[in-house]
């Protein structure tokens, strides 16, 4: 099914009745891929969230009297008198989301863990309710789980009206004990230093950060279109100010990704003295390395006002940031000896080749160009502007490592401080001025 | 030649002679297990792969053992002085500024080396940059592919 991916998983280490529950989670992560393509629409800006054939300015002006209208988890439509009004999901979608509730409340029944039996019960019931803080507080609190389980409304990438309705996604997979310890230990170094914060701006200070990296069994959604190899939850500030966030790492994703788009663009782009200096393996690793870090910076970078300030241009600086900072943070690992400078390399060449792969993603989904193209032409252009990567007349690049580390410092303080403290004009202009279609295939 | 020496803080000494307590207890529960197996069969490692196992455990205790030995004998601990540090060194704790961030952790020999721990070796590339400077000054830590400017805010014994 489309928007629906399984991936072949060793369960050995899965009891008889854990196998038993996670085939029943499998069957509601893939339940959810048919209201995730029921929320799609590619030939409008606001997908199916809003009505076609109504204004940007008019959604606008129903919000003001209603602000359910732009929540997250409401769909927009006209009332008999024309009138628009927000429907919340759990009532539009009920129909669907009953048997997907059920299922998990089956598998929940066959957990001997209580903690794990409490958040699918929680997380069944939010489906039905449509109120996700209960079970986001249950997982951020519980322990790692054996199975690792999302079902919900979690993305916004489909509404490009706004940036705001989430579409409908989910994920079962098993927990990586020996990886994830590693990936603590990773995180837990960066996360002993503290991030300076700009004066003047307003930022959250996020309590805690989970971590797991998951053998992932099934997705379903964006993250399966896309094939997106990490995620950091939940979405309400409120909740990560008081209880952090979980990340998570779909290894069997990114493995994918890696041999299907990065390391095809890794041989491309690339002479065949850099080719031959980073096997597979390394620059695999500078991939989960990047992953990793990618989705802890999420929790370091929030700023409280900054949504508000920049408007939908929040959610792309918030990502760039995310992408140059997890490249600080291998800095930082580096210097402390955690990593060698072998790896460090794999870090930066994988980023490079990941940009690549954003502009290529934006060519084949033009419905997410405006997410993915800009972060990939300004750090691209910047890059080559300054001399972090070179390009000869065949079109092949050889990167100088000192120069990128400079390049990403300089870029680092320019998207901090948009999100720290710019404002809305200010940051359109960084846009205009440093995209642009100079990031050729 | 004399032997080499190992500077430890009291600290990475105390952890250093605990891991060798644990791994004289669990030697001796292994010995304990092989003799049992050994009492039961007559060529215990042909007939029972257990036996392989253990036999296999027990030889890796006994070299981290020796390892250790050598380690808690040759050991000097860092000592920490009265007066407060003037300049980093082994065993002091160094409070920094660095690519936008503050950050703080102490500078140890790599065999006590445990950046989870905020223990970084003299060997690391931020090591070795900090050993002999002085609080308030700023330094460049160049390495192959990057070069950061640091401040160092403050130096102190943990």
């Amino acid at each position: 099914m489309k928007a629906f991916k399984k991936f072949k998983i060793d369960l050995k280490e899965l009891s008889l009745k854990e196998k038993r529950i996670l085939e029943r989670l499998v069957q509601a992560v893939e339940l959810i891929a048919p209201l995730y393509l029921s929320q799609k629409n590619e030939r409008y800006p606001g997908a199916n969230f809003y009505p076609h054939n109504v204004k940007k300015e008019e959604i606008e002006k129903a919000a003001k009297n209603d602000p359910l209208i732009l929540n997250p988890y409401t769909l927009v439509e006209k009332n008999k008198k024309g009138k628009l009004i927000s429907v919340p999901y759990h009532i539009r979608f009920k129909k669907e989301l009953k048997p997907i509730a059920k299922i998990i409340k089956e598998a929940a029944k066959l957990s001997e863990e209580k903690e794990f039996v409490r958040y699918l019960n929680s997380r069944a019931d939010s489906l039905l309710d449509g109120n996700y803080d209960k079970s986001d507080i249950l997982l951020l609190k519980g322990p790692d789980f054996k199975i690792g389980f999302i079902i919900g409304p979690i993305e916004w990438y489909l509404d490009k009206l706004f940036a705001k309705k989430y579409a409908y996604q989910a994920w079962v997979g098993i927990l990586d004990k020996e990886k994830t310890e590693e990936a603590k230990r990773l995180i837990s170094i960066v996360l002993s230093s503290q991030r300076k914060i700009l004066p003047g701006s307003k930022k959250i200070n996020v309590s805690k950060v989970k971590i797991r990296i998951d053998k992932t069994v099934a997705i379903s959604g964006l993250i399966s279109e896309l094939l997106i190899s990490g995620m950091n939850l939940p979405r309400s500030m409120k909740i990560i100010k008081k209880y952090g966030s979980e990340l998570t790492v779909f290894e069997p994703v990114l493995k994918l990704r890696f041999e299907k788009d990065y390391l095809p663009i890794f041989k491309k782009i690339f002479d065949k003295k850099i080719q031959k200096s980073y096997s597979p393996k390394t620059l695999y690793t500078g991939a989960l390395h990047y992953t990793l870090l990618n989705e802890l910076t999420y929790s370091l970078i929030q700023y409280k006002d900054a949504e508000r300030r920049l408007g939908n241009l929040f959610y792309i600086f918030e990502e760039f940031l995310a992408n140059i900072l997890s490249l600080k943070s291998g800095e930082m690992l580096f210097l402390k000896g955690v990593i060698s400078q072998k790896e460090l390399e794999a870090i930066f060449l994988f980023y490079i080749c990941r940009t690549f792969s954003l502009k290529q993603l934006s060519i084949k989904n033009p419905n997410l160009s405006f997410h993915y193209q800009p972060r990939a032409e300004i750090a691209f252009n910047f890059l080559l502007r300054e001399n972090g990567i070179k390009k000869n007349n065949k079109n092949i690049y050889s990167p100088n490592f000192t120069k990128l580390s400079i390049c990403i410092d300089q870029l680092s303080r320019l998207v901090e401080y948009y999100l720290a403290l710019g404002s809305y004009k200010e940051a359109k202009e960084f846009l205009n001025k440093y995209s642009s279609p100079n990031l050729k295939d | 030649m004399g032997e080499k020496k190992y500077y430890l803080t009291a600290t990475g000494f105390q952890r250093k002679k605990e891991e060798y307590q644990r791994l004289m207890e669990l030697r001796k529960e292994k010995k304990l297990k092989i003799k049992e197996l050994r009492d039961e069969l007559w060529r215990p490692e042909d007939l029972n792969p257990d036996y392989g196992a253990l036999q296999t455990d027990l030889d890796f205790i006994e070299e981290k053992i020796k390892r250790l030995e050598n380690i808690l004998k040759n050991s000097k601990i860092i000592r920490k002085k009265r007066k407060p540090p003037k300049k980093v060194t082994l065993g002091t704790t160094v409070r920094i500024e660095i690519n936008g961030e503050i950050d703080e952790f102490t500078i140890v020999e790599t065999l006590e080396a445990d950046p989870a721990n905020k223990k970084i070796s003299t060997s690391s590339p931020i090591g070795k940059a900090l050993l002999g400077k002085e609080e308030g000054e700023t330094i460049t830590i160049k390495t192959p592919i990057v070069n950061h400017r640091c401040k160092i805010l403050k130096i102190k014994y943990q």
